[in-house]
């Protein structure tokens, strides 16, 4: 599971190596959760397997697909506005997988932010870091901070020019802080110089960044904002 | 193997002391007719609810999960799947229940961690000791030689 | 302590959640274009109320499902239903300090029923 393609392992930051092959205090309360609920009949060790067979297979690219799609046809867009959770299944999400009723954390109530010339939005969950992982995949961690979810309600266009991203003053900055079941991406508007592109071609060019809203989609631009990345002791997937 | 332990519970000792509450009144509880109705609120918030709250601009970075945190974030999934609890409870354990000092001091999916711990312990279906227990038996079994 | 782990899975599978909650909070208070105060009510223990809007007025956005409240959700009670909205604020009644230059800026967030009260 990753949160996206662009990790930047030249300048991350490298915890000092343990000196004994021993576990941390929480992989050893990991180990006994998940030992102990199985062992207690709570779920079985092939739900376990499912599920986390299912978490490492989201990831942005659906979302990136659906603008991709609302952007060349109209009556999908109209879709995407009125039922997203119907719009999911033309980029292959069923928000009803892999329980048969959804995700616990994420529900089933997608909504799709439409962006206008002088109107932006940006998403954030100040209580905690709700996201719509079934069709986004997960956050990155930015997004989960105290200081994220502190700032941007109250300065967004602070926080929005820490990304990179300047909007004119009279532009519309619309913050959706994501606090219940509904869950949400930004529609950005189709950037120009864009003109005859495929579906491909557009769904490469709106990134995690894009769908959260602190970037716009530019040609050329298909990959996230460039940030340290502290790596971990004991990754999902050493590299 | 004994003086470890004893340099460890000396290092928790000034570690615990570094956790100081909201308004430091040395030794004591403060007394009710000190106690304001925005200190009530200050102390009875919702840890969660940080939003509006002064912070500094900072270099945002990203982080590369361990492999145990995404283990205990679906093992919390499969749980709620299996109807042992829903995410609010869960949200409400990890994010509330646990007070300012843990909600900003461990790491993201420890808390997710703990949470799912504490639901087993709270709905019964473990006891604390066999928790104990089996949390004992596992760092036995990572032991090194 | 006992408790139907099934329960959740029998009324959601198919539908979802918060699909499954459909019809049990009766009529709506509150549509869209209705302008609203949001309550400061006791939150002891839990609230998902954030208390930066509380006091504060804003308009529906739009009524968007029913849904136990997260004050009873977060006890594992769903017997009881309300309806939620998105509310639309202007950041320049959210913040004092929010800066004349952006008058046109806003802020949304969604609130169960009972945290609303008519304008």
């Amino acid at each position: 599971m990753s949160n996206d393609h662009d990790h930047d392992h030249a300048h991350g930051h490298r915890p000092p190596a343990p000196m004994v092959e021993e576990i941390s205090d929480f992989e050893a309360l990991e180990i006994a959760v998940r030992e102990l609920s199985i062992e207690k009949g709570l779920f079985t060790a092939e739900d376990h397997r499912r599920f986390t067979e299912f978490a490492e297979h989201i990831g942005p690219t659906p979302a990136a697909r659906m603008v991709a799609k609302a952007w060349l046809d109209p009556e999908y867009k109209k879709l995407c506005l009125t039922d997203a959770i119907k719009a999911s299944f033309a980029v292959g999400v069923d928000w009803l997988n892999p329980t048969g009723f959804g995700t616990p954390s994420d529900y089933t109530d997608l909504r799709v932010l439409e962006d206008t010339p002088t109107r932006h939005h940006v998403v954030v969950c100040t209580l905690c870091s709700c996201y719509p992982r079934p069709i986004l995949g997960f956050q990155p961690e930015w997004y989960r901070t105290p200081n994220y979810r502190r700032r941007l309600v109250r300065w967004p266009r602070q926080v929005l020019a820490e990304f990179g991203l300047s909007l004119p003053a009279e532009v519309e900055v619309r913050v959706e802080d994501s606090n219940q079941k509904c869950r949400f991406i930004v529609m950005p508007v189709r950037p120009a110089g864009t003109d005859g592109w495929t579906e491909d071609q557009l769904t490469e060019i709106v990134t995690r960044d894009c769908l959260i809203g602190v970037a716009l989609p530019k040609p050329g631009k298909t990959s996230n904002i460039k940030l340290p990345v502290h790596h971990a002791v004991n990754p999902a997937h050493p590299h | 193997m004994s003086s470890t332990t004893r340099e460890e519970v000396l290092r928790h000792l000034t570690a615990v002391a570094e956790l100081q509450p909201p308004v430091q009144k040395t030794g004591k509880a403060p007394y009710p007719s000190d106690m304001t109705h925005e200190l009530f609120r200050a102390y009875t918030r919702s840890p969660h609810d940080v939003g509006g709250e002064y912070d500094i601009p900072c270099d945002w970075s990203d982080e590369e999960p361990e492999a145990w945190g995404y283990r205990a974030y679906v093992t919390t999934e499969v749980l709620a799947w299996r109807g042992v609890w829903c995410a609010e409870e869960r949200r409400r354990m990890q994010n509330v229940d646990l007070g300012t000092t843990q909600y900003l001091g461990l790491p993201y999916y420890g808390r997710w961690l703990l949470s799912a711990a504490r639901i087993l312990v709270d709905k019964e279906h473990v006891t604390l000791t066999e928790l104990i227990n089996k949390i004992d038996e596992v760092k036995r079994r990572h032991e090194p030689r | 302590m006992s408790h139907d782990r099934t329960h959740h899975a029998h009324i959601a599978t198919g539908k979802g959640d918060p699909q499954c909650f459909k019809g049990t909070a009766g009529p709506a208070k509150f549509k869209a274009g209705d302008k609203v105060r949001i309550k400061n009510m006791p939150d002891i223990f839990y609230t998902r109320t954030m208390m930066y809007t509380r006091g504060a007025v804003g308009e529906v956005a739009v009524a968007t499902h029913e849904s136990p409240v997260p004050e009873d959700e977060a006890w594992g009670h769903v017997d009881k239903s309300e309806w939620f909205y998105i509310v639309r604020f202007r950041q320049q009644d959210l913040w004092p300090e929010y800066p004349v230059a952006f008058p046109n800026d806003t802020l949304q967030t969604e609130f169960s029923e009972r945290w609303l009260e008519a304008v």
